[in-house]
């Protein structure tokens, strides 16, 4: 790319056409080295780190300046050239500095280490707990010091207070660390924006053979549902016909493939070492369901049923909850109809919901049945699902809960 | 080694490995013996420690093996084999990592209370990722019986199949005790694990070796190998892994 930039600009170096005008004012002239004539890595990691008009490299992104005095490759690795020193290829041993270890290497921005760590401290700006101090206000010195270097403006007191009409830092108070949020808050509450959070708890998926052990509410109240016949839901506890799918489906990734294999599974040397959708269940569940290793199986939802080449390991353990058991079936979802190894697709089975803010499929764990042998063809695996569509009442409003 | 004959002799042990381009004079050219039969450690023979216990199973070793030394994808059927669709050692796969299912507890993870199983025996699993390769033997059964000269020792004391004297009579075959020799089908010669004597040529080890992300697999001179996984075994003995051994 370098070399391509200097050979255009040598071309149009003689003209005078106010096209080329940007291309002939870059600056591209990077110093080269070795037998390729490389631009050199140290000169472009110093103009990311940026300068001032001097040429003195720029010791933190707080010197940059709207006046055209300054330039910078990237805000917040502006100071990585600091000291005309190539701060991140620093190595100093951790037994000689402080333990977060601020020399070595860099990180961004500023080099620091936490970010809104000025939350280590108490509103006075004291640490929260003596073992545990990070960042605090030195009263003697008038300014934030630590083990790190402050997330903080430099000099303002924790009981800094602004003055109406402050604009930008100067508008955020000396006790809030939040500083890149125009209020200086940390927004866990917020009145617009997330539809539901921000604390963690426990619901159970939309389709569970179980109620939620912590709340009379099952799943999610806020998830978003498609209910529609293209998109049918299986019933979940409680619910009319729930018993039609007993079994819990969970699908994830082999080593050897790439999410749905759009990629891998055209790479001979990794499709050969897993050249089949296969689906993982416990000695228990095969010997309920007259399932065999090396055999195939058929996995049904209300949506679809897709076939898989099965094995039987004891990794797959039935599952204790609340006094019953069930049983787990694994499933990778590497599989579609291209490629040079193919086979059903595990996400046919799952049925469309979504979180509520930032909309993502709730995808790795559903309700199913399983029985041994494999699918049907044609207007028979129709036929197949529709069956489980009728036992499971879904016709009838059945899974829409 | 004994002083080499001025003149190579059809069938006296002696032949010449650097004529192919016809560029040094005979008088000038070293010369290597054809037919060694055991090696002679006049430089440091090379090898594989291969430290199962670090193994992740991830197969990065195979592919890497087969993108290097251009041994062709057998799209195979799946196995049932726990992950592993490989099999076996044989012509078109020179590494292979076994995933073997073992009702033994991970020490490690019990100790600290990470599996809780619902019933009793039931957190007892742990996988044994298996990684084997040809052995490259002190005293090699294949290098024995290979009537061609096409099995030879190198002067890294690996044991490498010349693919273009080979003729296919597979009798190394039954001779290897470790099954890690087989005829290539469609093709009938016998191919296996040189340890990249290419790459070895370069200075670079092998291929698996450095595709590794754990250094399960490791690459050196064999005395110090030998040194390393003797201290890994008290190291895991220590630990309290009674059963690990070389």
């Amino acid at each position: 790319m370098y070399h391509l930039g200097r050979k255009v600009r040598e071309k149009l170096a003689n003209s005078d056409d106010p096209k080329y005008r940007p291309i002939l004012d870059l600056a591209w002239d990077y110093p080269t080295e070795g037998p390729h004539e490389e631009p050199d890595a140290e000169a472009v990691l110093r103009e990311i780190g940026g300068w001032d008009e001097n040429d003195n490299a720029l010791s933190s992104y707080s010197e940059l300046k709207d006046d055209g005095s300054t330039a910078c490759g990237c805000w917040i690795y502006c100071g990585c050239y600091k000291d005309e020193v190539n701060q991140p290829a620093r190595r100093k041993p951790w037994t000689e500095q402080n333990w977060v270890a601020p020399e070595w290497g860099w990180v961004w921005p500023a080099n620091r280490h936490i970010l809104y760590n000025r939350a280590s401290a108490d509103p006075e700006g004291k640490p929260w707990s003596e073992e545990k101090k990070y960042i605090w206000w030195d009263e003697q010195k008038e300014e934030w010091v630590g083990y790190d270097n402050a997330d903080f403006v430099p000099g303002v007191a924790p009981n800094y207070v602004p003055p109406d009409g402050a604009r930008a830092e100067e508008a955020i108070r000396g006790d809030e660390a939040f500083i890149l949020q125009a209020d200086g808050k940390a927004w866990l509450y917020v009145p617009v924006g997330l539809t539901d959070g921000p604390f963690p708890t426990h619901y159970e998926p939309h389709e569970s053979p179980f109620e939620n052990p912590l709340y009379a509410q099952r799943a999610n109240p806020a998830r978003q549902r498609f209910p529609r016949p293209y998109n049918p839901y299986n019933p979940s506890d409680g619910d009319l016909g729930a018993e039609v799918f007993p079994y819990v489906f969970t699908t994830y990734r082999l080593t050897e493939h790439h999410t749905a294999g759009g990629m891998s599974r055209t790479v001979p040397h990794l499709s050969e070492l897993q050249p089949e959708m296969f689906c993982e269940v416990s000695p228990e569940l095969a010997e309920q369901r007259g399932l065999e290793n090396g055999g195939w199986a058929t996995i049904i939802t209300s949506r679809a049923a897709i076939e898989a080449r099965v094995i039987v390991t004891d990794r797959l353990v039935p599952l204790k909850v609340q006094d019953r058991i069930v049983h787990q079936v694994g499933l990778p979802y590497h599989w579609g109809s291209k490629g040079v190894v193919t086979g059903d697709s595990a996400n046919d089975l799952l049925g469309l919901v979504l979180d509520p803010n930032v909309h993502i499929a709730e995808y790795k764990a559903s309700t199913c049945d399983i029985r041994p042998g494999r699918r049907p063809r044609g207007h028979a695996l129709v036929e197949l699902v529709e069956d489980y569509r009728r036992r499971a009442d879904i016709h009838n409003g059945g899974g829409r809960s | 080694m004994s002083e080499p004959p001025q003149n190579i002799i059809p069938g006296s042990g002696w032949t010449d490995a650097y004529n192919i381009e016809g560029i040094e004079t005979p008088e000038t050219r070293p010369v290597i013996p054809l037919g060694q039969k055991t090696y002679e450690e006049n430089q440091p023979r090379m090898g594989f420690f291969t430290d199962t216990t670090v193994c992740i199973g991830c197969k990065a070793c195979e592919v890497a093996c087969k993108e290097w030394n251009n041994v062709p994808a057998t799209l195979m059927e799946f196995t049932g084999n726990s992950y592993d669709n490989t099999g076996e050692l044989g012509a078109d796969s020179w590494r292979h990592v076994a995933f073997i299912e073992q009702r033994k507890p991970i020490k490690v993870q019990q100790e600290a209370g990470v599996m809780a199983p619902a019933t009793e025996g039931d957190g007892d699993f742990r996988w044994l990722m298996s990684s084997d390769v040809c052995k490259h033997c002190t005293n090699a059964p294949c290098l024995d019986v290979c009537p061609t000269g096409s099995l030879f020792r190198t002067e890294f004391g690996t044991v490498v199949v010349q693919e273009d004297v080979c003729n296919g009579c597979g009798y190394c075959v039954p001779a290897c005790p470790f099954g890690v020799l087989d005829q290539r089908e469609g093709d009938g010669r016998v191919w296996k694990c040189t340890l990249c004597y290419d790459r070895m040529k370069d200075g670079l080890e092998p291929a698996c070796a450095q595709a590794c992300p754990t250094d399960s697999i490791q690459f050196g001179p064999l005395d110090e190998l030998r040194e390393k996984a003797n201290g890994r075994l008290d190291m895991l003995h220590e630990a309290g892994v009674d059963d690990a051994r070389l």
